[in-house]
């Protein structure tokens, strides 16, 4: 069985199912979407002021976050059926598996550990899934 | 002036210039390599140090990953965010 992701030279060889892109792809438009709406537990997670005790960051800083929540996210939509990637990209990818973890977290209320471990079987897995994800791209780019 | 009186000086101002520091925050479902790597990424600190604040805040629930200005504590801030590392900026108690 071949590893998911490994690098070659300067690349990261890509060997993951169209299924898991695809789910993936969809993880990633669904946080970007939820990170612009307000009302949304994702939007405070990855877009609540850097300072507790102001309401809003500054308009420089908000816009910066933003740009950068949406520009990892876009990144892997754009390229999440490349075969390989450059190791710009692949770190695109960590940043975003990350982003649609919080996301994943903030929707499911997962504050402590005990939260984490009482999540349903399946929402389990799509948790490891990210997870196995981020720490398989770290330790191919690592290499 | 005398070196005594410089160092005052110094120390005074590095006071009144430091005022600020960048917390992160545990969360449950951020892998522990991954924020090592972060915050050796981020702060350019060694494996040791990223690791020792890496296990603070795993085991007290928060640590104090560095102090400044507060123009660099938010850059650094916005930093850990772009691996939505939960973090924040306060003045330093």
């Amino acid at each position: 069985m071949s590893e998911p992701f490994r690098r070659v030279a300067d690349r990261i060889i890509v060997d993951i199912p169209l299924t898991l892109r695809e789910w993936l792809a969809n993880a990633a438009r669904k946080t970007a979407g939820d990170a612009l709406d307000v009302s949304t537990s994702t939007h405070l997670r990855l877009l609540g002021p850097i300072d507790p005790t102001v309401d809003h960051d500054d308009p420089l800083t908000q816009l910066q976050r933003q740009m950068t929540v949406e520009g990892s996210l876009g990144r892997f939509i754009t390229t999440h059926l490349d075969e390989h990637l450059s190791e710009d990209d692949a770190e695109e990818w960590i940043r975003a598996f990350q982003l649609i973890l919080a996301a994943f977290s903030a929707e499911h209320a997962i504050v402590t550990a005990e939260d984490r471990d009482n999540l349903s079987q399946e929402d389990h897995y799509d948790m490891i899934t990210l997870q196995s994800g981020i720490s398989l791209l770290i330790e191919a780019l690592d290499s | 002036m005398t070196e005594f009186g410089t160092d005052l000086l110094d120390r005074t101002d590095t006071t009144l210039d430091v005022p600020w520091e960048v917390i992160l925050w545990d969360d449950p479902v951020s892998l522990i390599s991954l924020v090592v790597r972060v915050i050796k990424q981020v702060f350019n600190y060694d494996t040791a140090k990223a690791e020792r604040l890496t296990m603070q805040v795993h085991h007290e629930g928060r640590s104090v990953v560095w102090s400044g200005d507060k123009e660099t504590a938010s850059a650094y801030c916005v930093a850990l965010h772009s691996y939505a590392l939960g973090a924040t900026i306060q003045r330093s108690q």
